[in-house]
């Protein structure tokens, strides 16, 4: 009797066994059989800068970025008169190509002051979902830059301007952002500014600056974002400012447009976190308005595998 | 007693396998979407989409990563996933059905609806799908197109872009089922 009661008892559990897997919902069945691949983050940042620095984003392979970063400021006392829309602009245009999915060429030129920069940015490692393994993304970035233009003036002049390798300078970044939830993501990125020579002996060559960034989004396609560079060893033979943004970006197809304000004149990365002459406010010579326009497009047009 | 009992426990155990066996899942099945007007024409490939079809209730379940949709453009399946389908809110477009008048033993080809909820950006719909099913010694397959309207699942077109996107986006899908074992 006591081996029957036993049987009945294994009996009546895999009864309830069985029916348990047969009442159980055909979604959540399937819910169970997605294959365990990693589920990367995507869209961080939807664009390859947060507002006047470079995000963690690149684009993808065989995708090319068209883009101009322009800048326009008043002169303060300005002895011509007032212009119509504003005294001064400044225009970097600039080709971006994804060479790999990880890996991005650019090139561009300054209008105003004359720099001409290339840089490579390679995506290290990608943030995944529901997961600790991995909560970060990691990029790389290095420009080199080539300063051109000379001004009258000696003293903005804060490096030699004889030889061509003293014209130049090297930023070297470490860009690790996290995204928090679908709306909010940060960004902060440890800077190495290398400049070759310095007109001024008290200047220091290498220069040390953490970025941080984010964005907020407010909508499908708009975002509000903010940056500000905070310079560790700023030059010594003339006063500088930490360079700051905040602004609006708004994605739309293949266009994607950033607005912002800033206190930043320079494009280029190691002039602008190392050599911001003024500070954040809405002075004449100091408010500056940003406005980057990009245009990408695509010379892969197949379906293909991305994630 | 002892026999009958033993009896019985075989007999449950096979019919549990019996049970199990109809069910009938696909694991790489291709759902497609398509938008046509005259300014662009999008287009997009799941081919990693699961379904399940339990042919003893005539019942059907299909679930999908949006993230696995590859479009053409790069940007597009960015802007798909972040602005449009938000898929880090709503992962999965699922549907849940059953198929009206089917049977499993015919052999051939008959077509049939499939009605039940498509829940797509977190918003669930009643739809019928007319589907035509293949059945070759057992071996079932499914395909078939049907429309879905854009603001029946509350995904936001800004204005500028409404004549990018169409109204009504064609669906086309087909799923060949092999014996579903755990």
């Amino acid at each position: 009797m006591k081996n029957n009661a036993h049987f009945l008892f294994c009996f009546f559990i895999l009864i309830g066994f069985n029916t348990s897997i047969y009442a159980q919902d055909l979604l959540e069945t399937l819910d169970k059989e997605f294959p365990d691949t990693p589920k990367y983050e995507m869209s961080t940042f939807k664009t390859t800068r947060i507002a006047i620095g470079h995000s963690i984003e690149n684009r993808k392979k065989g995708v090319l970025e068209i883009r101009t970063m322009s800048r326009f400021w008043d002169i303060p006392n300005n002895d011509a008169g007032q212009s119509f829309f504003v005294d001064k602009i400044s225009t970097r245009v600039s080709l971006e190509y994804g060479i790999t999915d990880n890996l991005t060429f650019g090139a561009g030129g300054t209008t105003f002051d004359g720099i001409f920069d290339g840089f490579l940015k390679y995506k290290l490692v990608r943030q995944q979902k529901d997961t600790r393994k991995s909560p970060f993304s990691v990029t790389l970035f290095q420009n080199a830059s080539y300063r051109s233009k000379r001004f009258r003036s000696i003293f903005t002049n804060i490096n030699k301007t004889e030889e061509f390798s003293d014209k130049l300078a090297f930023t070297s970044q470490l860009l690790i952002a996290h995204k928090f939830n679908p709306k909010f993501s940060a960004q902060i990125a440890p800077t190495f500014v290398h400049r070759s020579s310095s007109a001024f002996g008290e200047d220091p060559n290498n220069q040390f600056a953490v970025g941080i960034g984010a964005r907020h989004k407010l909508g499908g396609h708009v975002s509000i974002v903010s940056e500000y560079y905070y310079l560790i060893n700023p030059l010594k033979s003339i006063d500088t400012y930490d360079a700051f943004a905040l602004g609006i970006n708004w994605e739309l197809s293949d266009v994607m447009l950033q607005f912002h304000m800033t206190n930043a004149r320079s494009i280029v990365e190691d002039a602008f976190i190392t050599q911001t002459r003024n500070n954040f406010n809405f002075n004449d010579g100091n408010f500056h308005f940003g406005f980057n326009a990009t245009f990408i497009l695509h010379f892969k047009n197949k379906l293909k595998e991305n994630h | 007693m002892n026999k009958i009992i033993l009896l019985l426990f075989f007999l449950t155990n096979f019919a549990g396998i019996d049970v199990k066996q109809d069910q009938i899942i696909a694991r790489q099945g291709q759902i497609s979407f398509f938008s046509y007007t005259s300014v662009e024409n999008i287009e997009a490939r799941n081919n990693q989409v699961l379904s399940i079809i339990d042919l003893s209730k005539n019942e059907i379940a299909i679930s999908m990563l949006m993230q696995a949709f590859v479009f053409k453009k790069s940007l597009m399946h960015e802007h798909f996933n972040e602005s449009y389908i938000e898929s880090d809110i709503h992962p999965k477009a699922t549907f849940k059905g059953s198929i009206i008048d089917f049977d499993p033993l015919l052999e051939g080809e008959q077509t049939k609806m499939i009605k039940g909820f498509l829940e797509i950006h977190g918003i669930s719909k009643e739809v019928e799908i007319k589907t035509t099913i293949q059945n070759t010694n057992g071996t079932y397959a499914l395909a078939g197109e049907f429309e879905v309207a854009v603001k029946d699942f509350d995904i936001k077109i800004p204005p500028v872009l409404t004549s990018n996107i169409a109204k009504t986006i064609s669906i086309t899908f087909r799923f060949e089922y092999q014996p579903y074992e755990k």
